[in-house]
Order: C-alpha cells, then sequence, then structure tokens
C-alpha cells in the first residue's frame, strides 16, 4: 500500500452509491470510503497528538455522505485502480441543501463542494421558469458565498414566453449576470465557454431545462445522454442525469452536471440573515425603527416594503423573500 | 406573467379579530379577500386577485358598492354583479372585490347607505379608477341583490 500523504490527494468527479471516481495525478481511480470518515473520534485534549492516542468517544458526523462533488481528499490506494478515501480537506466553498432521512432528522446534503460559479439553468419555455427557484438558488449561492451566473437556455423557443423579457430584466436590474444561450443553435456557447473557463462550476435546475445538452454543446464528444421533455400539459423533464458527475473542460475548469432538482431547500440559513441574501434588499434592512429585529412583513413603516411599493424592489422578489421566510 | 400564487388560508380579521374560514364552499370565491363580518380586507393584491404581490399590507376599508357586468349571459341580474369597494387606510389604493356567499347582508347595506354620505370629491376619485360607485337612486337595485326580489309585506300591527 502506498501512504504517502504528500501525493495521495485527489479531487472527487463522480459518485454513485458507495463509490467515488477520483482524479489525481491523471488517473482515475474507483475509491470506497474509510468507515472511520463517517466518525469524530474525541480525544481527551484539543490536541490529539500533544498526549496518548486514547480515544474516549467516538461520534457519528450528521451528513448524508461526508464526501461531495469537488472534495479535495486524501486517499490510500488499494491498487488495481482502487484506493479508499480516508480524509476530506478542508473546503473553500460549499453548495448545500438539507436532505430529510426518514425517521430521522434533517441532515446536511452537499450539492458540490469548492465551486468558484454557480450557473443556475433555466429555459425560457418548455419547461417554464419558474423564478421562485431561480432566487432559491441564488440564495443558496448567496449564502455560499459563490457567485452566480444566470443561464438561460432553449432561446429558440424564446417566441413561446412573450413576458420572458420583463421577467429576466428584473435579474438584471438587480446586478446578476445573465447569458442567453440555446444549445439547439449554438447561440451564447461561446460566451458561456468564456465564463467557464479556469473555473470549478456548477449547474443547477429542475429536470428538462437542458444542463446536459448544454454541457454537449460545450464540450461536444461527451456524448452525455439526453430526452426530450414529456408532452403532456406539464412539459416536465424526464431526469435522464441521475447522478451526480464533474466534467474536466477541454478549454481549462470543470463543470459538474446535478440531477433536475425540483425542490430546493435552504441550509443553515438563519431567518433573520435571509433579507442580507437578497443584495437588492440589503441596503434597506435596518432603516425603520424595528432595526435589525424587522421581519418586513406586517410591521409598519419597514423600509423594506416601502422600496417595494416605490418600485425599487420587484414585488416577486419580495414574496419569493416572503416564501423562503417561511420556510425558516 | 408569473402563476398566481396559491389562496392563503384561514386568516384573523385585522379589523374584527374574527378567525376566517378561506373555504370555497363557505364562500363560494376562489380568493377570500375581505371578513364577511365586517367586511374589511387587507391590501395583499396587487396586479390581479389572488396575486398577493403587494408589500402594502394596509387595512382597506369597506366604502361603497358598484356593480361589475360580467360575461355570464344568463346572471341574476342584467346590470352586473355587485361589489364592495375598499380603499387602502394606507396608501389610499382601491380595488374592486366580489361579495362573498357568507358575506353580512346587513353590513353590506350599511355600507352602502354610508356611502351615501360620502362627498363628491371620492365619487370623482372612484371615477377616476373605472369604479362607478352606486348612488341614492340605485338603492332598489341594491336590496333586490341583497334581499332577493320579494313583494313588500305589510307591517304587522297590534290593532
Amino acid at each position: 500500500m502506498n501512504t504517502n500523504d504528500e501525493d495521495d490527494v485527489g479531487v472527487v468527479f463522480r459518485k454513485t452509491t458507495g463509490h467515488y471516481t477520483v482524479h489525481s495525478r491523471g488517473r482515475k481511480l474507483d475509491c470506497s470510503l474509510s468507515s472511520l470518515i463517517h466518525k469524530q473520534l474525541i480525544f481527551p485534549t484539543a490536541d490529539p497528538t500533544s498526549l496518548r492516542h486514547a480515544v474516549q468517544e467516538v461520534r457519528e458526523l450528521d451528513h448524508v455522505d461526508p464526501v461531495a462533488i469537488g472534495d479535495r481528499v486524501r486517499y490510500v490506494e488499494a491498487g488495481d485502480g482502487r484506493g479508499v478515501i480516508v480524509d476530506v480537506l478542508p473546503r473553500d466553498s460549499k453548495l448545500s441543501r438539507p436532505a430529510p432521512v426518514p425517521g430521522q432528522r434533517v441532515f446536511e446534503q452537499v450539492i458540490v463542494s469548492n465551486a468558484d460559479l454557480v450557473l443556475p439553468i433555466f429555459a425560457v419555455a418548455n419547461p417554464t421558469p419558474k423564478w421562485g427557484l431561480l432566487d432559491r438558488y441564488l440564495v443558496s449561492a448567496e449564502a455560499a458565498e459563490i457567485p452566480a451566473l444566470i443561464v438561460i437556455n432553449k432561446l429558440d423557443l424564446a417566441w413561446k414566453n412573450p413576458s420572458f423579457d420583463e421577467e429576466i430584466e428584473i435579474y438584471r436590474r438587480i446586478g446578476y449576470p445573465v447569458l442567453l444561450v440555446s444549445a439547439a443553435t449554438g447561440e451564447g456557447i461561446e460566451e458561456l465557454k468564456g465564463a467557464l473557463q479556469g473555473k470549478q462550476s456548477v449547474m443547477v435546475g429542475k429536470s428538462g431545462v437542458g444542463k446536459t445538452s448544454l454541457l454537449n454543446a460545450i464540450q461536444p464528444g461527451l456524448g452525455l445522454r439526453v430526452k426530450a421533455v414529456s408532452q403532456g400539459e406539464l412539459g416536465k423533464g424526464r431526469h435522464t442525469t441521475t447522478h451526480l458527475e464533474m466534467f474536466a473542460l477541454e478549454f481549462g475548469g470543470a463543470l459538474v452536471d446535478t440531477p433536475g432538482i425540483r425542490e430546493f431547500g435552504l441550509w443553515d440559513v438563519a431567518a433573520d440573515e435571509l433579507a442580507y441574501l437578497f443584495p437588492e434588499m440589503a441596503d434597506y434592512v435596518g432603516r425603520c425603527k424595528f432595526g435589525l429585529s424587522c421581519h418586513h412583513d406586517q410591521e409598519p413603516g419597514c423600509a423594506v416594503r416601502k422600496a417595494v411599493m416605490a418600485e425599487a424592489i420587484s414585488p416577486y422578489r419580495y414574496q419569493s423573500y416572503m416564501n423562503l421566510r417561511r420556510e425558516l | 406573467m408569473r402563476a398566481r400564487a396559491a389562496t392563503f388560508g384561514d386568516f384573523k380579521c385585522a379589523h374584527c379579530h374574527v378567525i376566517v374560514s378561506s373555504a370555497h364552499l363557505l364562500s363560494g370565491v376562489n380568493n377570500r379577500n375581505h371578513c364577511p363580518y365586517c367586511l374589511w380586507s387587507c391590501h395583499l393584491d396587487l396586479y390581479a386577485a389572488g396575486d398577493r404581490l403587494s408589500a402594502c399590507k394596509g387595512p382597506m376599508k369597506p366604502i361603497g358598492l358598484t356593480m361589475k357586468t360580467g360575461r355570464n349571459k344568463y346572471q341574476r341580474s342584467a346590470r352586473g354583479e355587485l361589489m364592495l369597494i375598499h380603499e387602502c387606510s394606507e396608501c389610499k389604493t382601491l380595488s374592486i372585490n366580489r361579495i362573498a356567499a357568507d358575506d353580512d347582508a346587513e353590513t353590506v347595506m350599511a355600507v352602502f347607505e354610508e356611502s351615501l354620505a360620502l362627498g363628491h370629491q371620492m365619487y370623482l376619485q372612484c371615477q377616476e379608477h373605472g369604479i362607478a360607485m352606486l348612488k341614492l337612486e340605485d338603492t332598489k337595485f341594491v336590496r333586490a341583490q341583497l334581499y332577493g326580489h320579494r313583494p313588500e309585506i305589510p307591517m304587522l300591527s297590534w290593532k
């Protein structure tokens, strides 16, 4: 066994149940998880190296899966292209959501770690954009302090959604960058490549918006499986992608393709901090007589509500804020 | 525009503090927007009924009645449906709302009678918003809408 700590560090590119594909020094390793990684060993002192190594207690860690796509991990090579992940190195950033486990409390599910850019992907039409879901993604990205680039796919179907321009303008006014693309016609793909270059990015969006089609358009040859959205009244996606995977990009950087996520809860966001995660609201927080304890709901004279009525804040964004606040 | 938000559930009237059910079976309307007892409302809608996009949330006072001609050619009255006019106490926005099946008819009548005492300025203000407030000459129509077309019953006397 090779246990050289300096060298045996890789990045998790793919995971399926119990199996992790780790890229390290140009090689791909199929790794499993050491049982130690699920546990936290409690020693008699804060520094376990200072005294004898007598473990006082073993605690199970609170997460659904301790390893996320994008994690830098330390592994022990077991030969034959296999290995065991023994440690997860500290993360620069993480995009998380709550994952309810039946019969237990809610755990943190890290969708991707060490990401430099979040790409909420929506379609102009088919399926119709759910802007409330975009607000959730943006709030999650703000909470994780990861910049976001809104990507609107299926530009070739713009004729199906006449109110689209007016709706997306709300986000442009706030200051979020918006990129209009079409995986079918290739429009905007070069600009998207430019935005992705040299970064570790993650695509999030509901099923059927064309995340995988975009990936195929960005890097032809990946040949990932895509399907048309269902033709019924619902026009919903078919959940073609069923696992998380990160792809190394030829022009530099990496991109994570995620399965369509219809529900996206907020993790580790306090109700009182929520308004700060809406950039256009942040300037108005604490500017009424209720100060920082204002909920921006029924309080008379609330500065945020006044700003909504003065059209400085979009009423749709304010409604998203209220919906998210009710969940927290 | 965006899809309409789902109707909120039961609520406590901010004016008379009665718990109000939003059940369609009771009110006969999809978006319960005022208390059936005191008829006060809350400024919740912005662009369309039920969108719940307004950030004002001020109390809305019932100030009068109007009528709205519907598209239903079989409707009870050829003149249209009786509607309540609400005015927001905070931002002075005017809106018209359908009368629900369980609204107190006496209170609706009282609102109409009080509206007759409003100044001409309020009538003009309603007109600017495209709302024709009902006047004294509409009393018969309002009574017929609220209590039905029934013959006058003579008052019984002890003699």
